[in-house]
């Protein structure tokens, strides 16, 4: 049976849109995940291989900035990329991305498993000043994630930087405005599935969905749940 | 199939499997698919499309592809559609705009009988004077003016943006586009190629560019095919590209869609606007381009006429003639201005074909139908002089005329792109003199009017956009010559001065406009002799087609009258859109981003009205509309005698962290921090450097390196912005987080607040010893990480309780059911601004604006005096130094019974405004009307008494108090 959201404390800004859609609820990190919109399970694969968003919310995240932005992460044993704007996979599968010479973030695996947030938010210790903080991305952004192979043309309605994948590479970043909002934007394809995540203001989840939606819906794009991309990505 | 209908191959872009019903003015008409309106009413027999904007002349179809203002309708509840361009669908209704009367029997064609008293800018010295009558002008006027009638219950189409990206963007997909295309996309660039038409080829599609009509149709054929077959060229078909900007950004058209286009290197490939001649009555249906001919031939399969006078200044006329004598048109004569000279392939043709050719002659006068409806006749007559014909006329009947005396380039997007034009005497046109860095022209707008000089023309420009753009472009094509005197017969395609003024006049220059030429030449007689000023006057190229047609003879009338040249003349500025644009398309899908809170679904559930504060959404009150101010009132008596509860979430939260955090609080702020203990809060007050207030909050101090800052729920996100801006002067060792939407917040308030805090906060003590009043701790409450902040806004025992959004509606949640048992209310904005009115705070930009400083506002208390800098100290000192100008004051009114004056009422004194109220409640607790108040500083001591003006002109008194009007020791916030 479908957890309830309104069972945990902690709870993604758009529960009620997806519940209204049919998301079936799982317990992830504390929260309740969409995991499928349904029994068939291959069906929502193939739509995350044509067009689909997925409300990652739930999955741990973490943030830190500062001067010392990319030693002390460095120091914990996180690969950095030394360029900003590019994000490098661990080998736990948790995506550490470079914002800024001052500034990192840190999403966890799709599969839940790796730890790394936890860990490294527990690493971290006000005394003595270590010159970098952390920042609650846990809860100042929503995050999704879009895939599927129209998933370029789909934020071209919604995103002025060129994010087609011959000239958005793998992993790079793109801390720009979708729809208005300020958002960031790093592709990282889910096995040989185009796929990016789009972390923005949680404040204007609910406004955001509806414009993904609606964006989507050129190419019969529609939500889909985590098993889904998990399986994209095993 | 209508007697106008040519059987196929005729009409490439009509479907005959697929009839089309609609209706125009109320009359049922038939077509096929892919026909536009214009066609299939031509098809049908009906010439009158529309009638002019001040004589309301009829007007029928002149370019026959949306140049022109002449086939303006109405489709449903959209205005302004081009008849020419919108193709039919089955049930449209389509009707006539600016009609009285339909467009059949117009009483407005009336006008056309007060023409001498309607002369060139009449407007601008009647109606003005006498003033009184000018309620009737204008209520005359808006019936006569106005194109279309606007439906404002018109359901909202679906209109959105998509952003596209080119290394090469080909504009016009005709020979020179298409070569273009194919030659930058040799070199790997990626194209896009842009045409407005549905098919490529521009005017291969319709012109005749030999005597035998088939190497156009079969070069055509070749490069569309080269162009699907190229991996790299993306066509976009029935898309306009309506601007150019910045950096090669250009919105296209397409459907109910705009791009919004980036590339790297543009090339204009957007051909020429066929020119009309100026004779007497050239603006009666029945009097076409010859292009327009030849678009309805070929594309639509229409026979425009039975009978054409064919004015041919150029070999393109004579292609049209050998098109109308291929579609059963009985050609009677073919009209040329120019001497006779050897003539062209084309010419030849037509000779061979027994039509008698006319030279050094035009049509002095169409003879016009009965109402103007159509033509019957062409008079005829010998050119004499520049713009000087004959007496002597020669009528041919006909039922069609068609002119092609040359070509205006469609050089708009240049124009925008501010590259420069100059006037050439040898083409008779106007040619590209210098173009800006990353754009190229080809083709008719480049001056290569031949097929083989417009394919070069773009190969050329293909090789170098390509170039431009970084590429390897390989060997550059050679180039081969183009302009006067290469074209077939040897001269220009543009007949120098086609314009024969008629003394009885109805010789338009601007079709739009119904100007005529008398109407220019009185406009610069009567000083109006530049061109800017000519057209203001005049209003000559202002209306629709924007001078595609009038701009290039009203010059030259404009440079004869005044004895200047054409380049001394000059034009007028062309500025974006090239065509019009409907809102849908600008708006698009309206992206408006709305913030909200983690408990907003709460609040809708709990019945809240509410309302937009900034980008967020907040309560303004609980409870339904009807009882609006009971609602209020039961909120606020809940927080003064019990306990209620609101969303705090969207006042800003900002992290400071570092070393140096409580400096750079010391120098954003005008309080001080250096010296502020962990665990407590302070008031800031932030000024700009002109000393104005922007913005308060408070900031909590949970480490020494770390303070935790709130914000106005509207400037939050200047505050962070103005932290970002001036730690990058200063570089103190602090960082920055604008953490506003990772916390949800709730106050907490009224006696019965600590009691229902303690049922579910294990860890703080929330004693007022052990957590005094501005005191902050951080813990758990319903188990869920919290920082509680004990502060006062309201004026009642109360707690700010800050935890991470995800968890928000949890807290709220389990808040009410603590205070269940103390029947616990949530209260909203409206309820909250009479609450701290009580208290005698003020709210940023309510009881500030843009000019207040802390003196003024009576917050001096919140200026240190002894730190060395804050950002806005020194104008401050000097504020206070040149004295008060006015003073914000608490103040009752004297007779209670008053009405409550309204925030922005002004406080008079004489003839003096000395002041304004800016917040003003009937406090229930104090059973007074209460409010603050700018007055001069003499006014401002306590019991002074001033006059504020109500509504109507009142007058009534009020009388300054101390503040706070509530709780002035502040036992009960303290407790």
């Amino acid at each position: 049976m479908s957890l309830s959201p309104q069972d945990k404390l902690s709870r993604s800004p758009l529960y009620r849109q997806l519940a209204e859609l049919g998301a079936e609820f799982a317990e992830v990190s504390g929260t309740a995940c969409a995991m499928s919109f349904g029994e068939d399970l291959e069906a929502e694969v193939e739509q995350a291989n044509s067009l689909a968003i997925c409300d990652l919310s739930a999955l741990p995240r973490a943030g830190f900035k500062g001067r010392e932005a990319q030693s002390w992460p460095a120091a914990q044993g996180l690969v950095i990329s030394p360029d900003n704007n590019m994000s490098i996979l661990q080998d736990d599968g948790s995506l550490v991305a470079r914002l800024a010479d001052s500034e990192v973030l840190i999403l966890s695996d799709l599969a839940c498993e790796s730890g790394l947030c936890a860990a490294i938010t527990e690493a971290w210790s006000p005394d003595p000043d270590p010159g970098v903080y952390p920042v609650p991305r846990a809860d100042t952004n929503c995050w999704f994630m879009l895939s599927g192979s129209h998933a370029d043309a789909m934020f071209a309605k919604i995103c002025g930087v060129d994010l087609r994948p011959h000239k958005f590479p793998h992993l790079a970043i793109a801390q720009t405005s979708i729809a208005r909002l300020n958002g960031i934007v790093i592709r990282a394809d889910a096995g040989d599935t185009l796929a990016y995540h789009l972390l923005t203001d949680s404040a204007s989840a609910g406004f955001i969905w509806t414009c993904l939606l609606d964006a989507m819906g050129e190419w019969g794009g529609v939500p889909v749940g985590l098993n889904a991309l998990r399986t994209l990505d095993t | 199939m209508s007697a106008a209908r040519l059987d196929a191959p005729a009409g490439t872009l009509i479907d005959r499997d697929q009839p089309v019903e609609f209706t125009f003015e109320g009359r049922r008409h038939g077509g096929f698919a892919g026909d536009t309106i214009a066609s299939a009413l031509m098809a049908d027999g009906e010439l009158v499309l529309s009638r002019s904007f001040k004589y309301h002349r009829p007007r029928g179809v002149l370019t026959g592809c949306g140049q022109d203002a002449n086939s303006l309708v109405q489709v449903g509840d959209q205005t302004n559609v081009l008849a020419d361009r919108r193709p039919i669908e089955a049930g449209m209704v389509v009707e006539a705009q600016n009609v009285f009367g339909g467009l059949e029997n117009d009483y407005g064609s009336w006008l056309g009988f007060l023409a001498r008293f309607m002369p060139v800018g009449f407007y601008y010295k009647a109606f003005y004077k006498p003033y009184s009558p000018w309620r009737l002008w204008e209520k005359l006027f808006r019936r006569l003016t106005g194109l279309g009638v606007v439906n404002p219950d018109a359901i909202h189409g679906y209109y959105d943006k998509q952003y596209l990206f080119a290394d090469v963007a080909v504009i016009g997909g005709g020979p020179a586009g298409m070569a273009a295309a194919l030659q930058a996309a040799k070199s790997g660039a990626e194209v896009l190629l842009i045409e407005e038409n549905k098919t490529l080829g521009g005017a291969l599609n319709y012109a005749r560019f030999d005597a035998d009509p088939k190497p156009a149709a079969k070069r055509r054929a070749e490069l569309t095919a080269k162009i699907e077959r190229t991996d790299n060229i993306r066509v976009l078909t029935d898309a306009l590209c309506n601007g150019w900007f910045t950096d090669n950004w250009l919105p296209l058209f397409q459907g109910n869609r705009m791009f919004k286009l980036r590339a790297a290197a543009v090339i204009v490939a957007t051909g020429s606007y066929e020119q009309p001649m100026v004779f007497r009555n050239n603006d009666l249906p029945g009097i076409m381009m010859g292009s327009a001919a030849q678009r309805m031939i070929h594309l639509y399969g229409v026979r425009p006429g039975k009978r054409a006078v064919v004015v041919a200044a150029n070999s393109d006329g004579y292609g049209v003639a050998l098109d109308l004598l291929d579609a059963g048109v009985d050609v009677a004569c073919v009209v040329d201005p120019r001497p006779a000279a050897e003539p062209c392939e084309r010419q030849s043709a037509v000779a061979l074909r027994g039509v008698p050719v006319i030279h050094e002659t035009v049509i002095a006068e169409a003879v016009a139908t009965r109402g103007n409806r159509g033509v019957v006749g062409a008079r005829i007559a010998r050119i004499t002089g520049e713009g000087t014909l004959a007496k002597t006329r020669d009528r041919f009947a006909c039922d069609l005329i068609t002119v092609s005396v040359g070509y205006h380039g469609t050089a708009n997007l240049i124009h925008h792109a501010r590259g420069a034009m100059r006037y050439d005497e040898a083409e008779a046109a106007f040619v590209i003199d210098k173009l800006p860095a990353h754009l190229f022209a080809a083709g008719s707008v480049n001056s290569a009017y031949s097929l083989e000089a417009a394919l070069n023309d773009g190969h050329l420009a293909g090789w170098a956009a390509a170039k431009d753009a970084g590429f390897e472009a390989g060997r550059k094509p050679t180039a081969k010559a183009k302009g006067a005197g290469t074209m077939d017969g040897g001269a220009s395609p543009n007949y120098p001065w086609p314009i024969f003024a008629h003394p009885d006049g109805k010789d338009f220059v601007d079709f739009d406009e119904d100007l005529q030429t008398a109407d220019i030449l009185n406009a610069i007689a009567e000083g109006y002799d530049n061109i800017e000023l000519l057209k203001r006057f005049s209003t000559v190229g202002m209306g629709p087609s924007q001078g595609r047609h009038s701009s290039l003879p009203s010059v030259r009338i404009a440079a004869k009258a005044t004895g200047r040249t054409i380049n001394e003349t000059g034009t007028t500025t062309s500025r974006p859109p090239v065509s019009a644009e409907t809102f849908g398309h600008l708006a698009g899908r309206s992206f408006e981003p709305v913030r909200e809170t983690a408990l907003h679904h709460r609040h809708i559930e709990a019945g809240a009205k509410m309302m937009v504060a900034g980008q967020w959404m907040r309560p303004e009150y609980y409870g339904p509309a009807e009882s609006r101010d009971a609602n209020i009132r039961a909120e606020i008596m809940a927080v003064r005698e019990n306990v209620g509860i609101i969303d705090v979430s969207t006042l800003g939260g900002i992290e400071v962290h570092g070393p140096d955090a409580a400096e750079f609080l010391n120098r954003i702020y005008t309080f001080a921090y250096i010296k502020q203990p962990v665990g407590r809060a302070r008031y800031v007050l932030m000024t700009d450097q002109t000393g104005v207030i922007t913005d308060d909050g408070v900031a909590c101090r949970f480490r020494d390196n770390h303070f935790y800052v709130t914000a106005t729920t509207g400037g939050a996100g200047a505050v962070y912005q103005t932290m970002l801006f001036y730690n990058a002067q200063w570089r103190l060792d602090v960082c920055v987080i604008n953490s506003t939407a990772s916390y949800a917040g709730v106050n907490i308030a009224g006696p019965k607040a600590r009691d229902v805090l303690a049922r579910l906060c294990d860890d703080v003590a929330l004693d007022g010893e052990a957590l005094p009043y501005m005191g902050v701790r951080e813990g758990h409450v319903a188990g869920i990480p919290a920082r509680i902040i004990r502060i006062g806004f309201v004026g009642e025992l109360g707690y700010e309780i800050h935890v991470p959004s995800s968890q928000g509606e949890a807290l709220w949640d389990a808040l009410m059911d603590a205070g269940s048992e103390e029947n616990i209310l949530p209260f909203g904005i409206e309820a909250q601004r009479v609450l701290r009115l009580e208290k005698g705070h003020i709210i940023i930009n309510q009881d500030t604006d843009g000019l207040t400083h802390p003196h003024e506002a009576d917050m001096a208390w919140a200026l240190a005096r002894k730190k060395p800098y804050f950002v806005g100290m020194r104008s401050i000192a000097i504020q206070l130094a040149n004295g008060l100008e006015r003073k914000l004051v608490g103040f009752i009114l004297v007779e209670p019974d008053d009405p409550a004056p309204k925030e922005c009422h002004l406080v008079i004194r004489g003839t003096e405004i000395t002041g304004r109220v800016t917040s003003c409640a009937r406090s229930e607790i104090l059973n007074k009307i209460i409010g603050l108040a700018y007055v001069a500083p003499d006014q401002s001591e306590i019991g002074k008494r001033f006059e504020i003006k109500i509504e109507q002109g009142r007058m009534i008194t009020a009388e300054v108090v101390a503040l706070p009007f509530y709780d002035p020791d502040g036992k009960r916030q303290e407790m």
